[in-house]
Parts: structure tokens; C-alpha cells; sequence
């Protein structure tokens, strides 16, 4: 008789099953993994096995010799019912396009699709068709172009991209990354943001959600990875971003030129190359250079991790200075000097 | 009974039926999808609004996937949703009253 475990990161026998049984079926083994389960035969074989990481079901195989035995279900019923005890009960999932058929059938309904390559799949029938229709109520007549940003923190720089869209279009849908994944929490982000932009009557500010760049459709954009990762996910990604535009009558993305963040610059790359084919067009800004220094948030950062706010204070706008300098900002400030790393890579 | 937290019951495993109760805002919001939904669809969706009602369940947002489960196993499976979601403990079970 099988039996489905919990297989775990010390585990390097199951775990060197588990790659190998991934390479077989074609899959490739997401690197950020927190949970892996599989499904032992009598001999201590594994026939199928499924990873979830955050809210995301994925490395999801089933030996070829054992299909139509109904082990995919098992493993996907375990591992809902472990993202359920962790209070997730919004599930995504990818796998491969041609195997989209059978997480129907598990109760997942598409949100997109890279063709020929991945699924991108929820476990809620309206859950992304919800989101696109709260958003088309902000839709407005007019050329309206979208900024996706981080905003970690606002800069000048970040207002200068805003301050170009908002001169070369009617309205600006700028939608701020909600997902918390540094030592600025979203809430303070999403305050400087709009303290920012307040005198820009033309922008409408909308949270990210869990349809754009979150952990759930752009991993890799959060925890390192390797190219080939990076690429699908930004691929994906951009197939979503294909639908929110066409809900809200976006014509243009706007983004800001990349030099010094790896998986940020590949991004753009696959952005001017995707969004022409979606019918969209895309802009990059030059970045904003103040007293020969160019502006960017990862400099920010660091500047503020070695303790030398007032070297950059040229490159923020007032709003976020003050926050900085308020005894608010004083646990953010701690948490961004204990980082290893303050630079995006 | 008051939905408080996201809870699942049951597998997708062939004649089960897996349940997940969601806190919602007001009334019943059924989700199904059945292996078996051109012959059972409308016996299923009674089969569960009858157990949520029987329980005092008024809201909740309910996602059944159902692979072909009977009756009773789909009334359980709703009934161990529901207690999970407001940690009802073995102790305090209604068994033999609304659950029999």
C-alpha cells in the first residue's frame, strides 16, 4: 500500500528522489520550496510528489508509471489541506500547459496562460474574474497607461516616472506591489506613495493584489533564482497583466530603466519584448540623475543601512524624508540595517 | 453555528467530496464541482444546503469538489468542515442532536 509523507529538507535520499522524478516528468524543481510531500510505494519508492511554497501548489509530478491511479489527487489534497491550516484558503498552482485538464478537475480554474509552457491556476472559480471586475469600476475614458512599482522606498526617481506618465496620458493606473516581502511594511510604502503623488490629480493608486508580481504568480522576483525561472515567471506574469490592462483600457506600461538589479532588468527585457504581442505599449524612463548620482531605491536603502540618511536625502521627496526622520521610522530603520543585503538582486 | 476560519474537510480521492467553509459577509455562497455535476449537480447543492441549514450555519462561503461521494459522506464532510472552522472539539459535538 502507498503512503504520502512529508518529505524533508534533511531527507537527502527522498530528496534526491524527488529531483529525480521531477527531471524525469520534465519538470524543473522551483529552488524556494517550504513544504514537500510525496507518495512512497511498499518499497519506498516515490510515485508522485507535490511542494507547495507560500500559497502556491508546484512541483507537482506523478511517476509515468503510475498515472490513472489517482495519486495527483492525493497529493493535492494533502497540500490544500495544509495551506487551509495555515489559514490559506485562496490556492494557486502552476504546471505545465498540457496538464492544466487535470487541476480542473481538482476544482482549479485558469487565470492565464504562457502557451505551450505554463498554466497559471486558483482554487477559487471567481476569484480572478472578482478582481478584474473591482478594478474596471476605477476604469476611465482616455489614454490611460499602468506603472507597477515596489516603491521601497518612494523616491524622486519613482516620481519622476509617475510625473512622465501622468504628463503623457490622460490617467495613470499605478499599482503598488501589496505583497510584504522587506523591512518596509506595505502600509508605510503605500502612505509615502500617495503622499508622493497627492498633487497628481490624474493617478489612481490600486493595490497589487495577488494577480501582480506577488509571491503567487512572480516568485523569483522575491527570492533568488535562476534565468530560466525568472523568465517563465516574468512571462506569466505579463500574460495576467495582458487581462488587467484590456479590463481597464490600458494602452501603455511604463517603466523605469534598470542597471543595477538583475532580476528587475531581465523583467523589463521580457516586458518590451511580451507587451507589443499583448497589443501594449511599453515605455522605459531613463532613470533620474540628481548631482550626478542616479536615483534608485536600492541606493536608498543601503544608504540608510550604513547610516547615512543625509546622503541621500536629495533623492527623496519631503513625505518620505519626514518619515525617516520621525521616531516612527525608527523599528524600519532598525530592520533595514540588520539586512544582509539592502540591494534588490 | 458560526463560520470563524477557513476550514477544509475530505480528499479529492474518487467517492470523496472535499469541503472548504470560508467566513463570508452574508448568506450561503456555494461553489460546486462535481465528477459527477450533469447527474448529481442538483442533489449535491440540496445535500449541502440542507446540512448547512440543519447545523444554523447562515454565512459562509462553501467550495465543494466533489468525486463522486454518497450523500452521507458529502453531509459529513460538510458537518467536519463546519466544526473545524469554529474549533469545535470532540467534547463539544452536537452528536445526536443537530449532527445524527
Amino acid at each position: 500500500m502507498a503512503s504520502l509523507g512529508e518529505i524533508y529538507p534533511y531527507d537527502r535520499r527522498s530528496q534526491g528522489q524527488m529531483d529525480a522524478l521531477l527531471l524525469a516528468e520534465g519538470i524543473r524543481r522551483d529552488k524556494n520550496l517550504d513544504y514537500s510531500c510525496g507518495v512512497f510505494d511498499e518499497d519506498g519508492t516515490l510515485i508522485a510528489t507535490g511542494s507547495s511554497f507560500k500559497k502556491t501548489l508546484r512541483c507537482l509530478a506523478v511517476s509515468s508509471e503510475h498515472r490513472g491511479e489517482g495519486l495527483m489527487n492525493q497529493v493535492v489534497s494533502h497540500l490544500l489541506e495544509r495551506q487551509m491550516q495555515h489559514g490559506n484558503s485562496h490556492v494557486f498552482l502552476y504546471t505545465k500547459a498540457k496538464n492544466a485538464r487535470i487541476f480542473a478537475d481538482l476544482g482549479f480554474y485558469e487565470i492565464a496562460r504562457v502557451e505551450g509552457e505554463l498554466v497559471f491556476l486558483e482554487n477559487r472559480r471567481d476569484g480572478f474574474g472578482r478582481y478584474l471586475k473591482a478594478l474596471a469600476k476605477t476604469r476611465q475614458e482616455g489614454k490611460c497607461a499602468a506603472i507597477v512599482m515596489n516603491a521601497n522606498p518612494f523616491t524622486l526617481g519613482h516620481r519622476h516616472l509617475v510625473e512622465q506618465a501622468a504628463a503623457e496620458n490622460d490617467w495613470v493606473h499605478l499599482f503598488l506591489l501589496s505583497e510584504e516581502a522587506g523591512p518596509i511594511p506595505f502600509s508605510v510604502r503605500k502612505r509615502l506613495v500617495r503622499e508622493g503623488v497627492a498633487d497628481l490629480t490624474n493617478v489612481i493608486l490600486h493595490d497589487s493584489g495577488p494577480y501582480i508580481i506577488s509571491s503567487a504568480t512572480f516568485p523569483s522576483y522575491f527570492l533568488r533564482d535562476e534565468d530560466a525561472a525568472i523568465l517563465a515567471h516574468a512571462r506569466l506574469d505579463l500574460a495576467v497583466f495582458g487581462k488587467i490592462a484590456a479590463s481597464l483600457g490600458i494602452t501603455a506600461r511604463y517603466v523605469g530603466e534598470e542597471k543595477s538589479s538583475h532580476v528587475t532588468a531581465l523583467y523589463n527585457e521580457t516586458m518590451a519584448r511580451e507587451l507589443p504581442a499583448l497589443g501594449l505599449g511599453f515605455r522605459e524612463i531613463p532613470r533620474l540623475a540628481l548631482e550626478g548620482e542616479t536615483v534608485s531605491a536600492s541606493t536608498v536603502r543601503q544608504a540608510i543601512q550604513n547610516g547615512e540618511l543625509s546622503s541621500v536625502a536629495c533623492m527623496l521627496p519631503e513625505s518620505t524624508l519626514r518619515y525617516f526622520e520621525s521616531a516612527e521610522a525608527a523599528p524600519v530603520i532598525a530592520a533595514i540595517r540588520a539586512m544582509e543585503e539592502a540591494r534588490h538582486y | 453555528m458560526e463560520i470563524l476560519k477557513p476550514a477544509i474537510a475530505g480528499t479529492l480521492e474518487s467517492s470523496d467530496a472535499q469541503v472548504a467553509v470560508e467566513p463570508a459577509e452574508d448568506g450561503i455562497e456555494l461553489y460546486l464541482e462535481s465528477s459527477v455535476m450533469n447527474q448529481y449537480g442538483r442533489q449535491i447543492k440540496a445535500t449541502v444546503l440542507e446540512t448547512l441549514e440543519r447545523l444554523g450555519v447562515e454565512k459562509a462561503r462553501v467550495t465543494v469538489v466533489d468525486k463522486g461521494a454518497l450523500d452521507c459522506t458529502i453531509k459529513a464532510r460538510v458537518e467536519c468542515a463546519v466544526f473545524r472552522s469554529c474549533d469545535a472539539s470532540d467534547a463539544n459535538i452536537p452528536w445526536g442532536g443537530v449532527v445524527r
